[in-house]
């Protein structure tokens, strides 16, 4: 915890930097840095006399994990802009604070966009997203940060700037560190600057819901087959369980939401090859472009936020919510999904899933009582690892922090991940216990 | 084959040769070496101790093992077409073939995934596929013959990235030989995202310093319904590279944009595979579209227009596959071509951005005039991925030397206009000193803060990737020394 | 260990003229090794590579030794030999080379020298003087040597052999090529000894001479006899220059270069009259195609020899180029394509046969995956290495679709390879030459049922 006589300090060393209490955190100083000469100097400070840091964008995935409470918040929220756009070699360089759909909205104008959609984009930073490496359904089209991420300018705790990738798409100059930091969860060090590579926006997107009736589970399987057999380029096949599609679509029922992005005439062509072979007793209903949008604007704020700008808009606020990211093989979605409806079914929490069916990878959120939530958890990470995958927490209510075992058992390599962290970060200062085994 | 014992004066030459099976699994006379004194980078050359050809992870595992423990140096090579010589055993490694674990262990459709052994070559997991309309996109152009193993390690790339990407963009999971011999997996069931710092993505292109590949699950993609391939021809090279930009401007983002100068031109032409390029043009543009057949004409109309619109000489939809095929043969053999019309080549891999594509095209001309020497340029200029090849006769004294400098300055060219040295070939001891073009000692300290923590010996393939300070140099000056000798 | 490593780091891929480690005159092509850049594209082209996933036995790494011991790095001793002689010299590697290199080339003059450097010894030794200087040049040798396979064959040794259990005490590998040999008829060379020409059937358009070939005409004299029958029937005179001998080929690929250039020189003259000469063993025409190969310090012979490598056709490409009757016989198989190496890689020759094949009523093509890899015949390789023959008979074999009652082809190695393949394999195949099976067809429109 910081005293004030290092409040007066942190202060003195850098008299230009926005300091400040803390308002979430009691005790704690919140550095608002403007520059990145200033986050190498907060953070060499903070290396020096061992004082642990927490790296805050836009707050949307802040969870305290661990035990401890960091003596600094280093919040970006002031380190904002976009450095470099190059519109014919389709890169943009941002400060990693700038927010998300701010990006986008720049870019829109020039036709062109960041190909991941993460939650909260209003709210979330783009140095948040990768740091966390957050992806929503369209990461079957399109990929995650991984793809998009070419280079990142990151501090390290002892105030060096350490560039990896550059600004061109294809590079293997050494080791590819740009992974390495993205999903790091600022465990590394804080990413400065991000350096992406660009998508044309799409001239048509379309949207097509198919619902099933709950024991049509089979038919929906393997209409997904078909689909994914088939030649057509779904962005997204996202399946939502029926808690979540009574809440998006008002359907209670198995609801895949595919979607097209491209020309008029492709995703024309792909709705048609969806409406040929729409199953028996299935429903289908087709929203376009502006509708679309709308659409997956709302899966983006299903989550729970970490630091409550809003009111969640659906009007479930009153419980504890907390959300889980699964992984599994991609057909095993069903899985999942049907598991969630059944913890819903037995009406003690109420879990909406969805997960991409191309990609594998769930999100659910859990809402109810704090201890109904833990047991879900516990039980859907047991079903997780049945199936061969994961089960990693993204938010917990408030009582539940710091409980909960966020990132599951440690990978049998974990002595590599741990060799890393002491490689870069000896003092253990950025965001402490935020990650995997307590790294 | 049958078991039989080897006996050498050497006791480790004994002990992995029972390690892996006996005398048909291992080579250890200078005779036999010969044919692994490099890859497919030839400046270099030197004699590893032997090499071993194990059939299993434990064999990988138990060789590392004996390695690590008596302290001799090991690297792993796959079929020895890397360009940077990544495989050259430069400290009288134990070469560790894995070109015997070529099998195709699972594909599971259904999920989109494979699992190969790092010696399966990488087009025959698409002919492996390809009956079911399934295709493995990663397609270097060695891709006849090179390994996953070797892909993995060098992060390969090819002609078809610029839409779907480099190979770290289709790995699902890895099996890993730790330099200790421990074996470690990564990506369990190839499902993604798992929970800890990306390992896959800093293992991959990590040039077999980290570790050795020994099992690995990948991401298969459904063909294309439908595909589109546009030759065009243009009398100036400005007007090739600036049709490259308005069709990238235009929305469009093609499977594959190649562009090849004349040089470049004229050894295909006088290779293998020609296919009748006009002699008497400065630039060819081979574009391929992809996807809904119902949205391809809309591209193809439209990047017709664009190349019009830049004053194309000629342009032409491949008809059949047949032609698209020998197009693409043209293109993708043009490496090897270069033998066809110069005893020697070195091959360069720079990276720049899109937009510098002429600026930087001349400087490397000028490179040319100034060191008397021809390059020919072969490249993916969608992605800005530089191949210029610079043609010369090792057997006349001292134009090695010059070929290498030639080289280096077009590397220079490619960072000064914030690109990279390399592309997708790999830095292995081609490129060391150049690394210092793009990173500064701090950064290449971090990179080799993180090899430490995977390889504390540096027993594994030492000496690649990064110009260690004086010994690096040391190198260097050898590599010259026995250029200009 | 390191011998000569410091000299490898100060020498790199230069070549110290001087230092040569070939002693003969004759001595592998500089400028073939110049094309090649090592690159790898022929690795997997290669059959032997494929089995052993060794460098040394990789056309690359066998380029590599080659141009080494030009350098002095490698001396001409068994190390040397044993990838050079592992060769198949099937040529896939040349088809697959994106910079043509003569890897072929290289391989046989390799040969050439370690055949001078260290002659063989031993039965090895004299089984090859025996074979190939003793009985392949000499026709009437031949042709003793054929009738006792007849006389063994039709006096009912062969059943007692087989049944005796002699054959148990033979060599593995030459108990399964006794077991598919095929049944010896009349040479064709002599018996048309005595015709001058032998007039096309109907108006003849040209005149053509025929390389009966040397085992062709003991072994496969049917086979020769087909070609006569389809050429006369499209219009060619066909003439049988009775001095021509043994193409060479297997002394070439042994190393004999001597008596490769003797029987080259030979044939040269044999066939000087002739405007055409026609080949149906797809090693014999490549052979015949590269005598120039041989005489490289040989100005004068050289451009003899280039002369008359114009002359030279395979069958199905003569047939296939100067026009050929559709034949109207029904001969109705599922029949495959199995690509000689010396046709393919060779000659480029690989779209004839199979239109030829096709032209045939009720014939029905089936695809075989890797047609163009190598049978592990590659002349008598079967025969100096038979566990590495076999293994790439194995893999062809599995390329051979199951559901096919002919295999087609036009090379008696490969025949004779294949024909063990199917035995070997437990399968049904009929092994038949291209021309066989036009002969037959024409046959059958003309009401002659084959026997």
């Amino acid at each position: 915890m910081l005293t004030l006589e290092g409040f007066a300090e942190l202060q003195a060393v850098m008299p230009e930097v926005e300091i400040r209490e803390d308002s979430s955190l009691e005790g704690t100083v919140a550095i608002f840095p403007k520059t990145e000469e200033d986050i190498a100097s907060i953070l060499k400070y903070c290396n020096e006399k061992m004082k642990t840091v927490s790296i805050s964008g836009g707050g949307t995935k802040r969870l305290k994990a661990g035990e401890e409470k960091a003596d600094i918040k280093l919040s970006l929220a002031k380190y904002t802009g976009i450095v470099e756009h190059i519109p014919g070699d389709m890169t943009v360089t941002v400060k990693a604070g700038t927010r998300y759909q701010e990006l986008q909205d720049y870019l829109a104008g020039y036709n062109q966009k960041v190909a991941l959609d993460p939650s909260w984009p209003e709210f979330a930073s783009v140095g948040g997203v990768v740091a966390a490496n957050d992806s929503g359904p369209k990461r079957l089209g399109f990929g995650t940060a991984r793809d998009a991420v070419i280079g990142l300018r990151t501090v390290y705790p002892d105030g060096r700037v350490i560039r990896s990738g550059g600004k061109v798409v294809k590079n293997v100059a050494g080791y590819d560190m740009n992974k390495l930091f993205i999903g790091s969860m600022g465990t590394l060090g804080v990413i400065s600057e991000i350096t992406l590579k660009l998508r044309p926006l799409p001239k048509a997107e379309s949207l097509v819901l198919l619902s099933f009736p709950r024991e049509r589970l089979g038919d929906l399987r393997s209409f997904v087959c078909q689909l994914l057999d088939s030649m057509m380029e779904p962005a997204a096949l996202e399946l939502l369980n029926p808690a979540l599609s009574q809440k998006l679509t008002g359907a209670d029922s198995y609801t895949l939401a595919i979607s097209f992005e491209d020309v008029e005439s492709s995703v024309a062509y792909q709705e048609e090859f969806v409406k040929r072979n729409k199953p028996e007793n299935s429903r289908l209903t087709i929203q376009k472009n502006k509708e679309a949008q709308l659409f997956w604007k709302k899966v983006y704020s299903i989550a729970p936020m970490g630091t409550p700008v809003v009111e969640p808009p659906l009007g479930t606020s009153s419980l504890a919510a907390a959300a889980l990211k699964i992984g599994v093989v991609n057909l095993n979605v069903i899985e999942v999904a049907k598991e969630c409806q059944l913890i819903t079914e037995a009406n003690s929490v109420i879990a909406e899933a969805h997960g991409g069916m191309g990609t594998g990878v769930c999100q659910v959120v859990l809402r109810g009582a704090s201890e109904d939530i833990s047991k879900s958890i516990s039980y859907l990470r047991d079903f997780a690892l049945k199936l061969g995958g994961y089960a990693t927490v993204k938010q917990l209510p408030h009582d539940l922090q710091g409980e909960i075992d966020v990132w599951g058992e440690k990978p049998s390599y974990f002595f590599l991940l741990e060799g890393i962290k002491k490689k870069i970060d000896p003092n253990k200062i950025l965001n402490p216990n935020r990650f995997v085994g307590g790294i | 084959m049958a078991f039989k014992k080897v006996k050498s004066s050497d006791r480790h030459i004994n002990q992995l040769a029972r390690i892996v099976g006996g005398s048909s699994s291992i080579l250890y006379r200078k005779e036999d070496l010969l044919a692994y004194d490099c890859d497919g980078f030839t400046i270099h050359k030197a004699l590893p101790k032997a090499v071993v050809f194990p059939k299993n992870t434990i064999e990988v595992s138990e060789v590392v093992r004996y390695c690590h423990e008596h302290n001799l140096p090991f690297l792993a090579r796959g079929a020895g077409t890397g360009l940077s010589g990544g495989a050259i055993p430069l400290n009288e490694e134990v070469i560790i073939s894995m070109v015997r674990m070529k099998r195709l262990l699972s594909v599971d459709l259904e999920n989109r995934r494979a699992v190969v052994e790092p010696g399966f070559v990488n087009l025959k997991l698409t002919n492996s596929i390809s009956d079911r309309g399934y295709y493995y996109a990663p397609d270097p152009s060695s891709q006849y013959c090179c390994t996953i193993g070797g892909n993995v390690a060098e992060n390969a790339g090819g002609a078809h990235c610029l839409k779907y990407g480099v190979t770290t963009n289709h790995i699902l999971g890895l099996e890993v030989v730790m330099p200790n011999g421990e074996v470690i997996e990564i990506g369990k069931n190839g499902i993604p995202d798992e929970p800890g710092y990306d390992l896959l993505g800093l293992i991959t292109g990590s040039e077999g310093t980290l570790g050795i590949v020994t099992k690995i699950t990948v991401r298969i993609l459904k063909n294309p319904e439908a595909k589109q391939t546009v030759l065009a021809y243009f009398n100036h090279v400005s007007d090739g590279s600036q049709a490259v930009s308005d069709i990238v401007s235009a929305g469009i983002v093609p499977a594959a944009l190649e562009m090849m100068d004349k040089v470049a031109i004229e050894g295909v032409e006088a290779a293998a595979y020609p296919v009748g390029h006009p002699k008497d043009i400065e630039a060819v543009l081979l574009i391929e579209v992809d996807g809904i057949s119902a949205g391809i004409d809309e591209q193809i109309r439209q990047i017709l227009d664009v190349c019009r619109n830049r004053n194309v000489k000629e342009v032409k939809v491949a008809r059949d596959e047949a032609e698209r095929g020998r197009w693409w043969a043209n293109r993708k053999t043009g490496f090897g071509a270069m033998g066809a019309i110069s005893p020697d080549y070195l091959v360069q891999d720079g990276v720049i951005p899109r937009s510098k594509l002429p600026e930087v095209l001349s400087r490397i001309n000028q490179i040319s005039n100034e060191s008397g020497l021809r390059i020919a340029n072969i490249f993916h200029a969608g992605d800005g991925n530089l191949h210029p090849l610079v043609l010369f006769d090792a057997r006349k004294p001292g134009e090695t030397q010059k070929a290498l400098e030639a080289g280096s300055a077009c590397l220079k060219v490619c960072a000064d206009v914030g690109g990279t040295i390399t592309g997708e070939h790999g830095v292995g001891i081609e490129k060391k000193e150049e690394m210092r073009f793009v990173f500064s000692d701090e950064e290449i300290k971090a990179q080799t803060d993180i090899r430490e923590v995977f390889n504390p010996k540096n027993l594994l393939n030492a000496g690649k990737l990064f110009p260690a300070p004086g010994r690096c140099a040391e190198v260097k000056k050898e590599i010259k020394a026995a250029a200009s000798s | 260990m390191g011998i000569n490593e410091l000299d490898l780091k100060q020498d790199p891929a230069c070549s110290e003229k001087g230092l040569s480690n070939y002693l003969w005159r004759d001595h592998p092509d500089e400028n073939k090794w110049a094309d090649c850049v090592h690159c790898g594209m022929c690795l997997e082209s290669c059959p032997t590579y494929e089995q052993t996933g060794q460098e040394q036995h990789s056309p690359r790494g066998r380029v590599h030794l080659i141009k080494s011991v030009a350098e002095g790095k490698l001396e001409v001793n068994e190390f040397f030999s044993d990838p050079v002689f592992a060769c198949l010299d099937c040529r896939a590697c040349t088809t697959a080379c994106p910079a043509n290199v003569d890897v072929g080339g290289l391989i046989e003059e390799a040969r050439g020298q370690i055949r001078q450097a260290m002659p063989l010894k031993g039965w090895q030794g004299a089984v090859s003087k025996f074979v190939l200087k003793g009985i392949f040049p000499h026709p009437n040798r031949l042709n003793a040597a054929g009738s006792l396979l007849k006389f063994y064959q039709k006096s009912g040794m062969q059943k007692a052999v087989r049944q005796t259990g002699l054959i148990k005490i033979m060599p593995d590998h030459l108990v399964q090529m006794e077991a598919v040999m095929p049944e010896v008829q009349e040479p064709v060379r002599k018996k048309y000894k005595n015709e001058q020409v032998l007039k096309a059937k109907g108006k003849s358009k040209a005149e053509v001479a025929l390389l009966t070939g040397c085992v062709m005409d003991v072994m496969f004299s049917d086979i020769n006899e087909a070609t006569i029958n389809v050429l006369r029937r499209n219009g060619n005179d066909v003439i049988i220059p009775q001095n021509q001998t043994c193409c060479g080929a297997l002394h070439v690929h042994a190393g004999d270069r001597e008596t490769g250039r003797m029987l080259a020189k030979q044939n040269i003259e044999a066939f000087r009259d002739a405007d055409k000469v026609i080949v149906n063993a797809a090693g014999c025409g490549c052979m015949l195609k590269e005598y120039s190969e041989l005489f490289r310090e040989e100005p004068e012979m050289h451009d003899k020899a280039v002369e008359f490598s114009k002359k030279v056709e395979d069958i199905s490409k003569y047939l296939h180029e100067t026009g050929y009757e559709k034949p109207k016989g029904e001969i109705k198989t599922r029949i495959t394509y199995h690509d000689a190496c010396h046709l393919a890689h060779g000659q480029n020759v690989r779209q004839e046969p199979r239109d030829i094949l096709q032209d045939i009523p009720g014939v029905e093509m089936v695809h075989m995956p890797n047609s163009d890899r190598c049978c592990g015949s590659a002349g008598i390789y079967n025969i100096t290495n038979p566990e590495m023959a076999d293994a790439v008979l194995e893999s062809k074999m599995q390329n051979v679709p199951g559901d096919v009652e002919m295999i087609s082809m036009g090379n008696p190695g490969c025949m004779l390879q294949m024909a063990m393949g199917v035995q070997k394999y437990g399968r049904n195949q009929k092994i038949v030459h291209t021309v066989q099976l036009l002969d037959w067809a024409y046959q059958k429109e003309d009401g002659k049922e084959r026997v």
